[in-house]
C-alpha cells in the first residue's frame, strides 16, 4: 500500500522549499495563526503544552541580541534531504514524498515518538486528539500546494517575508532569492540537509 | 545564562518514566540472560520472563497510538518494507525473539506443566544446550545494547548522542543481573558460591560504572553542545541532581561498595546483601530515568 504521493526510487522530482526573510519580518505572528487555522483549525482555542502557547507547525522563538535589542526566530519543519526523523521512524510511517516534502503517513503511526526526538529542530509536537506527531506540511497546506497554490503562511504574511517553491527550478522565485541574497540554514553541522532557508537581506 | 529556546525532550515528546522503567527491565531482562549462562536456576528465568513482558507492556503502553500498532506491523509485512536503519525497529524484533527464547526457556523450568503437555518435554533439554545458552545471552545483550542506541539514535537530544550510553547501560545492566542474583540468594534459591563471586564482579562494574557516569557527565559538560551541556548541568546542578548524586552514584554505587566491600573483609549478611542488592538495582533504574529526563533539545537561539 503506496504512501501518498511518495518519490520514487528515493529521488522526489521536485524540491520544494521553505524562505523566511527575517530583514523584512514584522513579528506580527500571522503566519503562525495562518498555519493553526488552516491545518489544525480545532487546536485554535487550545495550547501546545511541550512548547507553550498557539499549537502550531510554525514555533516562534523570541529572544532579545546582546545589545538588548528584541529578536525572532520562526522556525518549522526543514524537509531536510537527509532527514533523522525518516530514518528512525519504526513502521516507516515518515518519508520524502516526489516533491521533496517529509510527510507521514497516519496509517503507519504508532505513536512512539521517536521521530519527535530524532528532530535537531524540535519542530513536531504531538496532536492531543490523533496523537499523531504533527508539523509543517498539515493535511490543509498539502491540500493548497496540490491546487496550485502557496502554503497558508506564504499567503498570509502581510511583509511578503516568506516563499515557498522548487529549488530544481533556477526560474522558481526561491531560487531567484537565494542566487541573489544571503541566507543561511540552521544547524548545517548536523548534516540534515535541511530546506528551510532564512534571508538575511541583500 | 538560560538561553531563550530550552525545551526538556519530556515535554515535548514524552519520553517519561514509563520509559525509564522499560530501560530498566530491559536491562535486567538482558543482561541477566547473560548470567543465565553460568547460573541455570528457575527463579532467574522467571525473573527475566516477568522483566521483559513488564517492560514490553510498558512500552507498548506508552505508544500515543497503540490501538494503530497491528495495523502498522500489517503495512509493513504487507509491503514488506522495513526500515532496517531504525534502531527502534530493530529493538522490537530483538525484544521479540528474546521473549520467545525465554518463553521456551521458562516451560523448560516448568516440569508440572511439561508433564501434561508431552510434546513440550523437548523444552527441559534446552537449558542444559550451551549453544541455546549462548544464544539466548548473545540475544539478551543485544537487547541491553539496542535499549542504549535507542537513545544515542535520537539525533534531536545532543545529551543522548554519544556512545557511553550503550556502555553505560550493559555495565549497569550487568549490576541489575548481579543483584537479581544476590537476591536470590538471600532468598535461598541460589547457592553462596554463586553469591560470593557476584559480590566481587558486582564491585568492580560499581568501579566501572562510576567512572562511565562522571565520565559521560565530563564530555557532555566540557565538549558538548549548548543542549548536552543543559543536559549534563540538569544532572549535575539542576532539577536532577539530587536523583545524580543521591540516587545514581550514592544509593546505586557507594552502598553497594561499601557493603561490598565489609562482606568481602569481615562477614557475609543476608541482610547486607539484600539492601546492597536493592540499592544497586535502583541506582540502575536512576541511572536510566536521570539521562533520560534530562534529555534536552538543542536550542537554536543562545
Ligand atoms: S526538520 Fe525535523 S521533522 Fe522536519 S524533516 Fe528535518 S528532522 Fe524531520
Ligand atoms: S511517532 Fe509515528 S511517525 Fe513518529 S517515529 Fe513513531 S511511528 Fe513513526
Amino acid at each position: 500500500m503506496a504512501r501518498p504521493n511518495e518519490a520514487k526510487n528515493g529521488t522526489p522530482s521536485r524540491r520544494l522549499a521553505h524562505l523566511w526573510d527575517e530583514s523584512r519580518c514584522i513579528a506580527c505572528g500571522a503566519c503562525v495563526l495562518a498555519c493553526t487555522m488552516t491545518n489544525q483549525p480545532e487546536m485554535m482555542a487550545r495550547e501546545e503544552k511541550g512548547w507553550g502557547g498557539l499549537a502550531s507547525n510554525i514555533r516562534r522563538i523570541e529572544s532579545a541580541n546582546e545589545q538588548g535589542r528584541p529578536t525572532l526566530l520562526l522556525v518549522q519543519c526543514q524537509h531536510c534531504d537527509d532527514a533523522p526523523c525518516v530514518r528512525t521512524c519504526p513502521f516507516g510511517a515518515v518519508y520524502q514524498d516526489d516533491d521533496g516534502l517529509i510527510r507521514l503517513d497516519a496509517r503507519r503511526c504508532a505513536g512512539c515518538s521517536y521521530c519527535v526526538t530524532s528532530c535537531p529542530y524540535n519542530v513536531r509536537w504531538f496532536h492531543p486528539d490523533t496523537h499523531v506527531p504533527a508539523k509543517c506540511m498539515g493535511d490543509g497546506c498539502l491540500d493548497l500546494i496540490a491546487h496550485d497554490q502557496q502554503p497558508a503562511c506564504v499567503q498570509a504574511c502581510p511583509a511578503m517575508a516568506r516563499d515557498f517553491g522548487d529549488l530544481n527550478d533556477p526560474e522558481s522565485s526561491v531560487s531567484e532569492t537565494l542566487r541573489t541574497q544571503r541566507s543561511r540554514r540552521l544547524l548545517e553541522s548536523a548534516g540534515t540537509e535541511p530546506k528551510y532557508f532564512i534571508v538575511e537581506g541583500s | 545564562m538560560t538561553p531563550a529556546d530550552l525545551h526538556l525532550q519530556v515535554d515535548v515528546a514524552h519520553w517519561g518514566w514509563s520509559i525509564a522503567w522499560f530501560l530498566w527491565f530491559v536491562g535486567i531482562a538482558g543482561m541477566g540472560s547473560v548470567a543465565y549462562y553460568f547460573v541455570r536456576r528457575s527463579a532467574l528465568i522467571i525473573t527475566i520472563f516477568a522483566s521483559l513482558t513488564i517492560g514490553l507492556l510498558l512500552v507498548v503502553s506508552h505508544l500515543g497510538r497503540w490501538w494503530n500498532l497491528p495495523r502498522t506491523l500489517y503495512l509493513m509485512v504487507l509491503d514488506f518494507d522495513f526500515n532496517l536503519g531504525s534502531w527502534m525497529l530493530l529493538g522490537i524484533a530483538t525484544l521479540s525473539v528474546h521473549l520467545v527464547l525465554t518463553l521456551l526457556l521458562l516451560i523448560g523450568h516448568l516440569p508440572a506443566l511439561t508433564r501434561r503437555i508431552a510434546w513440550l518435554k523437548w523444552t527441559e533439554t534446552l537449558r542444559a544446550q550451551a549453544g541455546y545458552r549462548g544464544l539466548f545471552a548473545g540475544v539478551g545483550a543485544f537487547a541491553t545494547v539496542y535499549s542504549g542506541f535507542l537513545l544515542t539514535q535520537a539525533a534531536g537530544i545532543p545529551l543522548w548522542n554519544t556512545s557511553l550510553i550503550p556502555i553505560l547501560w550493559v555495565v549497569s545492566g550487568s549490576i541489575a543481573a548481579i543483584a537479581v542474583i544476590e537476591l536470590l540468594y538471600v532468598l535461598g534459591l541460589v547457592d553462596a558460591n554463586v553469591s560470593a563471586a557476584g559480590v566481587r564482579i558486582g564491585m568492580v562494574l560499581d568501579g566501572v560504572k562510576l567512572l562511565a557516569v562522571l565520565g559521560f557527565l565530563h564530555v557532555a559538560l566540557s565538549y558538548g553542545s549548548a543542549g548536552a551541556r543543559y543536559g549534563a548541568i540538569l544532572m549535575t546542578q539542576g532539577d536532577l541532581a539530587l536523583m545524580l548524586w543521591g540516587g545514581v552514584i550514592g544509593i546505586g554505587i557507594l552502598v553497594p561498595l561499601a557493603i561490598g566491600a565489609y562482606t568481602l573483609l569481615r562477614e557475609k549478611r543476608k541482610s547486607l546483601l539484600a539492601v546492597s542488592a536493592v540499592c544497586a538495582l535502583s541506582g540502575v533504574f536512576f541511572l536510566r530515568a536521570a539521562v533520560l529526563l534530562a534529555g534536552t533539545f538543542e536550542p537554536l537561539v543562545l
